[in-house]
């Protein structure tokens, strides 16, 4: 798998300011565990830059923070 | 239930259930959802009364999971207008699959709390039990001044079983709200009350309403009786397509001869569906005289006239072999 280095260009995107540290709501529902906490922030971000816009990261987080961003020609 | 009996993975999220952060309460309600353990039932429900109204959200939906009937009362109670919209939202989807016909005295006792919201939600969720015990309940409703109340309830009146005739419906078949009018329509052609029929042909020749007018037809088509024909004739010279199609639809059933001169005329409709529902209704009946006009419509524009009014066609010309060979 790809380490997603360049993290604005991941499909997961997760606004931190909304997600929880206690939270690992998205980390357990997701098909795939491309789902991480960042150790130094607690924050959840995409570690590997894998998805298959499944959408429960999105549809399961309480505060809204995770946005799957889906290619166009999936839509 | 206590803390000590609950397994010791689950105990610190209840107790974060009752936090006054509410991060950690949401994070609580989200991975009690996920664990969907029958012993956090309790804690779940108290969070249904959170001050926040997504920890309440998340908790009807781990409770909808969970499907235990015992979260049916406090879920009806998230019903009111005190809940928000999108708590309100997922507890009726949540209560229309967790209620049974078990839970109708409870549903019952609900409907007479004097909350319209819960109301309105009570009398959908009437509609999964089909019980006749619901009517006494129902029938003040019907004359309620809320008119989304009085459509629900004559809705609702549609799915009770043994339910033949119903005074109040017939009232509201001529109700101020066109909404109303629409769904009492229907209702009538559900009910097998013949006493309908001249208001249900009354409404489907002069409501101002087309889509009042369409729902009379199905409901005629659904009474199938002869007393109706003067009136579907009539109205298949609607200004609207679709009370055109219906009426051709209703009189394939029961059509007679009367009605001939109304089909031919329709089957040269602007309306495809018109001229096939017309062509099929006047291959039912049969007559002869018809299978010139029939004919004409064997190479109309649309494929499907084209092969209904064959199939219209065959029909009459089996019917008319048969009696030559008797």
């Amino acid at each position: 798998m790809a380490l997603a280095t360049q993290r604005v260009d991941v499909p997961v995107i997760v606004d931190e300011s909304k997600c929880l540290e206690k939270c690992t709501a998205c980390i357990e529902v997701c098909p795939l565990d491309v789902l991480v906490k960042n150790p130094e922030t607690g924050k959840a971000y995409m570690k590997y830059d894998e998805c298959w816009f499944c959408l429960p990261c999105e549809k399961e987080c309480p505060t809204n923070a995770i946005t799957v961003q889906i290619p166009f020609l999936l839509r | 239930m206590t803390y000590s009996d609950l397994d010791p993975e689950v105990v610190q999220w209840v107790e974060m259930l009752q936090s006054p952060d509410l991060n950690d309460r949401l994070v609580a309600a989200k991975t009690l959802q996920h664990l969907g353990d029958e012993d956090t039932i309790e804690s779940l429900i108290v969070a249904l009364k959170d001050d926040s109204p997504k920890v309440q959200e998340i908790a009807v939906m781990a409770l909808w999971e969970m499907a235990n009937p015992v979260a049916i009362p406090p879920l009806l109670a998230c019903l009111s207008a005190a809940h928000e919209e999108s708590v309100r939202v997922e507890a009726l989807s949540a209560l229309k699959e967790m209620v049974s016909p078990d839970d109708l005295l409870t549903l019952l006792d609900a409907v007479q709390i004097e909350d319209e919201t819960v109301q309105l939600n009570v009398l959908i969720l009437l509609r999964k039990i089909h019980d006749a015990q619901a009517l006494p309940y129902i029938a003040p409703f019907f004359e309620s001044e809320n008119p989304v109340l009085r459509e629900a309830a004559v809705v609702t009146l549609r799915y009770l079983n043994q339910v033949v005739r119903f005074e109040p419906a017939l009232a509201l078949a001529n109700d101020e709200s066109e909404e109303v009018r629409r769904s009492a329509i229907l209702t009538l052609g559900h009910l097998s009350d013949e006493a309908a029929v001249p208001t249900l042909c009354s409404a489907l020749i002069t409501d101002a309403d087309w889509q009042v007018r369409r729902n009379a037809a199905q409901a005629v088509d659904l009474h199938a009786t002869k007393d109706a024909i003067p009136a579907l004739t009539s109205a298949l010279n609607d200004d609207h397509w679709q009370v055109r199609k219906f009426t051709a639809r209703a009189l394939q059933r029961v059509a007679d001869d009367t009605a001939i001169p109304s089909l031919v005329k329709a089957l040269s409709d602007e309306y495809s569906d018109v001229r096939r529902d017309a062509a099929i209704a006047l291959g039912n009946l049969g007559n002869p005289d018809v299978l010139s006009a029939l004919k004409q419509t064997l190479d109309d524009p649309d494929r499907d006239v084209q092969i209904f009014s064959g199939r219209a066609i065959q029909k009459i010309q089996d019917k008319l072999a048969e009696t030559t060979n008797a």
